[in-house]
């Protein structure tokens, strides 16, 4: 079996009534030779060291080892807990736990790449807050990673998903997309609702540069996985209401790989130009750099 | 189809902060620890080029590679304080910084070349993203070879040594 485009996703999907993780499961077992139970625990490890990561960001306060980032994810605890977050108990949850995982790759913490690992807080987020407010078991959210990584899979091979490559749009963005996507799929949405939800995330994160102070991913890639988890629910809200993305999915990927071909080498993780370029970003780099040179 | 399982999209579990300059560097180490036999080095030089040379601090790229040439993996918690642990096992270590690798055209390149008491290596890697590495020479000679992360080398590296020998007899031949 191959699926090398959405719509062929949705040939597959719609042909036998599978749902998209049904699919990458079938997919992984012909490719693999593994058996349904190895793949499913295999997948189901990488769960698990995501849960890790969420917890020790919720309580770890402490700043990153280059000191611009850290203790943000404790500050978004305390204020949920004193019931004051405007975007509701899934959101900021998603938001909390998002951050966490971002700050605890900062840190040198262990995280999974999801599908790089200066876009892994997004997934995470998103999976730990369905398990907090709406009870899914991680058997469930297993299920979840399938759907997100076969929506990853066709936007890694006919675009790209690092920053280097296509700027932020192709880290947070196809992240953001995947979560979007498997949002529909853990609510009972159909493949092709889930499909829209990929395409309405990305449209909205198309053309974000890469432009990380100092190299580093810390800023501004940390928030951008937390704003990403508000959207992905935005788009599977809007999918799961029935709105579809008036380009279909195929093209919106294309898009953004046309638009990261054309996006200067400045902003593609170079950290020459956009935020990387500001004067607090150079004397960030002048302090850091200093400090490495006395070592 | 560079992508091939959904391991590549969701993983590899890893120490952060970044696939291509800690995960992959990880890797690249890994690699030549392998080649020594699975065994430490007494003496390393590590040649980093042009992104990797800009920004190996940040992202902790010289603890990545000392950590993969110490045997340990991407997840390695201890991967953190591989320099420390390098000088308390008797692993001595210099790092160069360069612009341009000369012998393979990539942002991130590291060479390593190590040596203990019973052989010396030189690998030539290079870190593509998502925490793929590429062997582009193994001591001085051409080799293609795509580490995974989540690949075994244990395994694998004694069937890679006589196409290695193989291909090093065709570049004489040449």
């Amino acid at each position: 079996m191959k699926v090398s485009s959405m719509a062929d996703l949705l040939i597959t999907c719609e042909k036998d009534g599978h749902s998209i993780a049904d699919c990458m499961i079938a997919m992984e077992l012909e490719n693999s030779g593994l058996g349904r139970e190895q793949v499913f625990n295999k997948m189901k490890e990488r769960l698990l060291k995501m849960k890790a990561a969420v917890a020790s960001g919720k309580t770890d306060g402490s700043d990153a080892p280059s000191g611009i980032s850290g203790g943000d994810a404790v500050k978004m605890g305390d204020y949920i807990q004193q019931g004051k977050a405007l975007t509701g108990n899934l959101i900021s949850t998603a938001m909390r736990y998002a951050m966490s995982t971002s700050e605890c790759n900062a840190r040198m913490g262990v995280i999974v790449a999801t599908p790089t690992a200066g876009s892994a807080g997004v997934l995470p987020g998103v999976l730990f807050s369905f398990h907090d407010n709406e009870g899914y078991n991680l058997d469930q959210l297993t299920k979840g990673l399938f759907t997100a990584s076969l929506l990853g899979y066709i936007i890694a091979n006919n675009s790209f998903i690092s920053g280097a490559a296509g700027g932020c749009q192709a880290e947070v963005g196809s992240a953001t997309a995947m979560a979007a996507g498997t949002i529909v799929e853990l609510k009972g949405g159909s493949p092709r609702q889930a499909v829209h939800a990929t395409a309405i995330a990305m449209k909205s994160l198309l053309g974000l540069v890469c432009d990380p102070v100092a190299g580093l991913v810390e800023v501004p890639c940390i928030k951008r996985n937390v704003i990403g988890t508000a959207i992905a629910f935005s788009a599977a809200d809007m999918a799961l209401a029935g709105i579809e993305s008036r380009i279909p999915c195929d093209e919106v990927i294309e898009a953004m790989y046309k638009i990261g071909k054309e996006m200067p080498r400045t902003l593609r993780e170079t950290s020459l130009g956009g935020l990387a370029a500001t004067p607090t970003a150079q004397k960030v780099k002048e302090r850091l750099y200093k400090r490495g040179s006395e070592q | 189809m560079e992508f091939q399982s959904c391991f590549d999209i969701i993983g590899p579990i890893m120490i952060g902060p970044s696939s291509s300059h800690t995960a992959g560097a990880v890797s690249i180490g890994k690699f030549a620890y392998h080649l020594l036999g699975e065994t430490l080095p007494n003496q390393a030089t590590i040649t980093l080029y042009d992104s990797f040379s800009q920004t190996y601090q940040g992202h902790g790229t010289d603890k990545a590679l000392i950590g993969g040439l110490l045997g340990m993996g991407t997840d390695d918690t201890r991967i953190k304080q591989a320099l420390n642990l390098a000088e308390r096992y008797g692993v001595e270590y210099t790092f160069q910084l360069k612009e341009s690798c000369p012998y393979f055209d990539h942002p991130n390149v590291a060479v390593i070349s190590a040596k203990n008491s019973r052989q010396k290596v030189k690998v030539g890697g290079a870190s593509l993203g998502g925490g793929l590495a590429k062997i582009f020479s193994i001591n001085d000679y051409e080799v293609d070879i795509r580490v995974s992360t989540d690949d075994d080398l244990g395994g694998n590296l004694s069937s890679l040594i006589p196409r290695l020998s193989l291909k090093s007899r065709m570049e004489v031949l040449k």
